[in-house]
């Protein structure tokens, strides 16, 4: 087992079995949150970080070219010198979100030419029930409890 | 209602005028930003009615800045590359929850 999937199951076993509420007789099921995970890397490792994003149940991804703006000087300080990036939004899972985003830092850290920058930012809507499985890697039976 | 520390601000300028965008986003304290081609789909209609051309080839900038100048930057981006300007760009923020990767030690951009 490598560390993704350690970090995987790890996440799984801390996150919210589900978020149901016990209200009287009745059981309120209140389906998981997603969130869009952006990922801002250097471009000849696009394809190496969408494989490592997939890990955290991540079933839609879309990768695009960019370049980055920091200044030079910037640049040498942090020992950057390719401004050619890649920007990647996935869906993700709320529950899995938090996990996803502490393997990437240790990933910006420790891979050579590694270094990037990650954000989540809250999905307010999705609209269709079978869009929302394939985006929440949740199948039929998980969202009807 | 939460509060989140940081901001990311969208800017979707013509394309050529994404050093303006971030020229005018740094002058506010903003440290760097990501640009991203991309093309506009404005209706041809609606630019036959209003008489006016709208270059279809777009810029993305993609700023990640502190929550508390995230106004400064959107007044700047508007100032400097608004609508009423040749770069006629359009700017608006959401919340991060979370962000990793960020360079905190880094002083400010000059």
């Amino acid at each position: 087992m490598n560390t993704a999937d350690k970090e995987t199951v790890k996440a799984g076993k801390k996150a919210p079995a589900a978020l149901s509420k016990k209200t009287g007789n009745q059981r309120h099921y209140t389906p998981p949150k997603l969130k869009l995970l952006v990922s801002v890397v250097e471009r000849e490792k696009a394809d190496l970080y969408l494989a490592l994003i997939q890990g955290f149940e991540v079933n839609m991804q879309l990768s695009m070219a960019a370049h980055g703006t920091a200044s030079t000087e910037t640049l040498r300080y942090l020992g950057l010198s390719d401004s050619n990036k890649a920007v990647i939004f996935s869906i993700i899972r709320e529950d899995r979100a938090e996990a996803a985003l502490r393997y990437l830092e240790n990933k910006f850290q420790t891979i050579k030419n590694g270094k990037g920058i990650a954000f989540t930012v809250p999905v307010s809507s999705v609209i269709g029930v079978a869009i929302y499985q394939f985006l929440s890697n949740q199948s039929k039976k998980e969202t009807s409890i | 209602m939460k509060e989140y520390s940081h901001e990311v601000i969208f800017c979707i300028v013509n394309a050529g005028f994404s050093e303006a965008a971030m020229d005018a986003a740094k002058k506010q304290g903003a440290r760097g930003g990501t640009v991203i081609g991309a093309r506009g789909t404005a209706s041809s209609e609606a630019e036959k009615l209003f008489n006016i051309t709208i270059e279809p080839n777009k810029e993305i900038v993609m700023i990640i800045a502190p929550s508390k100048i995230k106004d400064d930057i959107l007044h700047a981006l508007y100032r400097e590359v608004g609508l009423n300007t040749p770069g006629q760009g359009i700017a608006f923020s959401l919340p991060v929850d979370n962000v990793v990767g960020l360079s905190q030690d880094l002083p400010p951009a000059q």
